[in-house]
């Protein structure tokens, strides 16, 4: 019995052919193929068209990133912009947060900028010291009626680059269900410490199914390392750009994380690493999942609606047991920023105005973007707020007395810093650096991400 | 023949043109030109123009908010003290050398199944063929990344035999291994040139072989590998310089960071980290030269060794 019989047609092949062997012509195929392939590697595409005025009215284009619930929200602001302003089009464009920094790093390289900007605080020097926004004091921009702090969190050495877009606090959020359901008592958030968080978390992880675990692990992004370093009393960045903290107090962060891996207060690792690509309403929290994450206040709501049940606010847990230590912030949640090389500066500045200070546009956005940072619109919309919403809003009032310093603003490429950090975490909770030499190398790779 | 052909040798033997030769021969280039200008202007603009603007961009800082400074060599001589640049080169090889040989291998084993002229062969191989198609698409790597996750189906077969599972694209010691499987798995397009390439093998010689008495394997051995031999160098040469382009898949299942801790990042994937995420452009340029020249020298490896064992019967 052959192996390899024939089929039909190929036995049917007149015997004598000449060069029945694949030919000459396949290598010459090959090398081919191989120029154009490796020359496929170095072409890049570009290009795209720029928004033009036709019978007067001017077009802008507007982005952001976030979710649904943000997206619906703002198209509503625009709907009452454009009403108002029958001559100005806004053009959305928004996706998640991952994709937006590459896309907009790629379109202001373009020359292809959109021509108003939500902006985060990460980004904001980076992008403004380099030219790229506008400076929108010189524009009709009523910035009276703002909180101060946010607002000089948008001035830098180019000029007022960014308006607070809203205030926020980096927060826990407990999901009070899963506490129910493991007959664990809530925290009282006025004095609770981290180990009480993490005893908690563990007793929740204890008394649950499989697959539910007390907290979210911390260690995805810099918001949580910042509330732990200020703890010590260090900080994120020095005000002249620097880092603000040593190898050692990452690594303290990072050895308590292990031991909440190990006591499983929170997910294996592999869970953690698969929870940080998750979005917002696929997170742990919002899926039933976590008894405890690490969130911004302004996400509150957003998180409530995925989870389809009530959320409670709660403060960071504290070193000493008293919330005055918890070393939390108001933060500018996002900013309104303008490309420097937009074709409309006093249309863009317009928007702007619009989002920043008209009681239209509150009663649109309510505190998706956090608490509105102008005190007239904050009022005003007062009775239009959802119940999510007043309760992220008397959070933010709660811990007023409370709060510490201002951080220092982050510098030039503490973009890049996020990513530093999550890779780490993932190494320690992998256990293939120790926290130690994690936070070594963490910190030189830092240093020279934003020496740069 | 074409007019340009026949009026240039007309006027080579005549060892002299006349005006209105030249006037016609003008005229006639003008029309060839112009016929290649779609193509001309698309390989500029499109390639060529790209090209040596990233030549240029790889010697400067270049941030992409302000325009390029001129550096020299430095972005070469900083990739010398990277090492999350080292890390991905030796992820990309580890890619490259064992998810090449292991497709074409499956690809080759599935060609010779289906070339025992099964009923339904085309449908066979349209399904086999189906993951090429998909397999370089986001939406599939979006599917491998809940196959392989942690509660994902691979865990839950493994689960009803008492396995757990470790989150196969989450643990940094098996995520580079899943992204190897996906790779694999797209066997479709080497596999249906390996078909072509058995069907051109002339019968005769196994008609010979088994009259003399050779065995099923070693008329594989000795019949169909050599034979083969043009395409499966044809398919590796392709198969490689791919490979090193690789990205959707990495980028898509590690979530755009190559992660767990750079155990997917990818050569390319770093570059785009660098230059989009980083504002890193010049440096990511300088990357994308680097990656050329290696993906040049083992393709001219490739050439150069293909005289050893690659047999042309022709």
């Amino acid at each position: 019995m052959p192996l390899f019989p024939r089929p039909a047609s190929a036995a049917k092949q007149p015997a004598g052919r000449p060069s029945p062997g694949p030919s000459r012509r396949t290598r010459k195929a090959g090398a081919v193929a191989a120029a154009v392939a490796a020359v496929m590697a170095l072409s890049a595409c570009g290009g795209g068209a720029s928004p033009q005025n036709a019978d007067g009215t001017v077009e802008l284009r507007f982005s952001w990133w976030g979710g649904d619930k943000r997206a619906q929200l703002t198209q509503e602001a625009i709907k009452q912009f454009e009403a108002e302003n029958p001559k100005i089009k806004i053009k959305p464009e928004f996706g998640d947060w991952s994709g937006y920094w590459d896309k907009l790093a790629t379109q202001v390289a373009a020359n292809d900028a959109p021509d108003v900007i939500q902006m985060d605080e990460k980004y904001i020097t980076e992008y403004s010291s380099r030219g790229a926004l506008l400076d929108l004091s010189k524009y009709d921009i009523d910035t009276s009626k703002l909180d101060e702090a946010a607002l000089n969190a948008g001035k830098g050495e180019k000029g007022l680059t960014g308006i607070p877009a809203g205030i926020n606090a980096a927060t826990i959020l407990a999901n009070p269900a899963v506490f129910q359901a493991a007959g664990v008592p809530l925290p009282d958030d006025s004095k609770w410490t981290w180990e009480d968080f993490g005893r908690i978390a563990a007793e929740i992880t204890a008394k649950s199914p499989k697959g539910t675990y007390g907290a979210a692990a911390y260690g995805t992004d810099e918001a949580s390392l910042g509330v732990w370093l200020r703890q010590n009393g260090k900080s994120l960045y020095t005000s002249d750009g620097k880092l603000g903290f040593e190898p050692g107090d990452i690594a303290e962060w990072w050895a308590f994380l292990k031991k909440l891996s190990q006591d499983k207060a929170v997910p294996s690792a592999s869970e953690v690493v698969e929870a940080e690509a998750a979005p917002l309403d696929q997170s742990g929290l919002a899926t039933g999942k976590n008894g405890m994450a690490f969130w911004w206040s302004n996400q509150a709501p957003a998180l409530e609606k995925a989870s389809g049940g009530d959320l409670k606010i709660l403060r960071f847990p504290t070193k000493t047991g008293s919330a005055a230590d918890a070393g939390l912030w108001y933060k500018a949640s996002q900013f309104w920023s303008a490309s420097s090389r937009t074709k409309h500066p006093q249309e863009t500045a317009k928007f702007i105005n619009f989002l920043t200070n008209n009681v239209k546009a509150g009663e649109a956005l309510l505190a998706d973007r956090g608490v509105y940072p102008n005190s007239e619109v904050r009022t005003a919309i007062q009775p239009k707020l959802t119940p999510a919403d007043v309760k992220v809003v008397s959070f933010i009032d709660q811990i007023k007395d409370e709060l510490g310093e201002a951080p220092a603003p982050p510098p030039k490429g503490a973009g890049a810093i996020q990513e530093i950090i999550k890779r780490y975490t993932s190494e320690v909770l992998f256990e293939r650096l120790s926290p130690e030499d994690a936070g070594k190398k963490a910190t030189d790779e830092m240093k020279s991400a934003i020496a740069s | 023949m074409s007019a340009i052909s026949e009026l240039s040798s007309l006027s080579r033997r005549k060892g002299k043109v006349t005006a209105a030769e030249k006037k016609a021969n003008s005229r006639d280039n003008k029309a060839a030109y112009i016929f290649l200008l779609p193509w001309l202007v698309g390989l500029v603009a499109i390639t060529i123009g790209p090209m040596l603007m990233s030549l240029y961009l790889s010697f400067t800082d270049y941030n992409l908010l302000q325009p390029p400074e001129w550096t020299g060599l430095d972005n070469f001589i900083r990739m010398l003290s990277d090492a999350r640049l080292h890390n991905s080169l030796r992820v990309t090889f580890t890619y490259v050398f064992v998810g090449v040989p292991l497709q074409l291998a499956v690809a080759l084993l599935i060609a010779l199944v289906l070339d025992k002229g099964l009923r339904g062969l085309p449908f066979y191989r349209s399904v086999f063929y189906l993951p090429s198609l998909l397999g370089g698409s986001v939406a599939v790597a979006i599917l491998w990344k809940q196959i392989f996750g942690t509660t994902g189906l691979v865990n839950q077969v493994l689960a009803m035999f008492g396995i757990q599972g470790p989150g196969w694209i989450s643990d940094p010691s098996t995520a580079l291994g899943s992204i190897i499987l996906l790779h694999v798995w797209t066997f479709g397009a080497p596999m249906i040139i390996f078909l072509a390439g058995l069907r051109q093998i002339p019968n005769m010689y196994y008609e010979a072989a088994r009259v003399d008495g050779a065995t099923t394997l070693q008329q594989f051995w000795r019949i169909t590998l050599p034979m083969l031999s043009p395409i499966i160098f044809f398919n590796l040469v392709l198969q490689i310089i791919g490979s090193f382009q690789s990205f959707t898949q990495a980028f898509i299942v590690s979530g755009g960071n190559g992660g767990p801790s750079d155990s997917t990042m990818f050569f390319t994937l770093y570059l785009y980290q660098k230059g989009f995420g980083q504002f890193d452009m010049g440096y990511a340029s300088a990357m994308a030269w680097v990656l050329l020249l290696i993906i040049g020298v083992f393709t001219a490896i490739n050439f150069i060794a293909s005289k050893y064992w690659v047999f042309y019967d022709d």
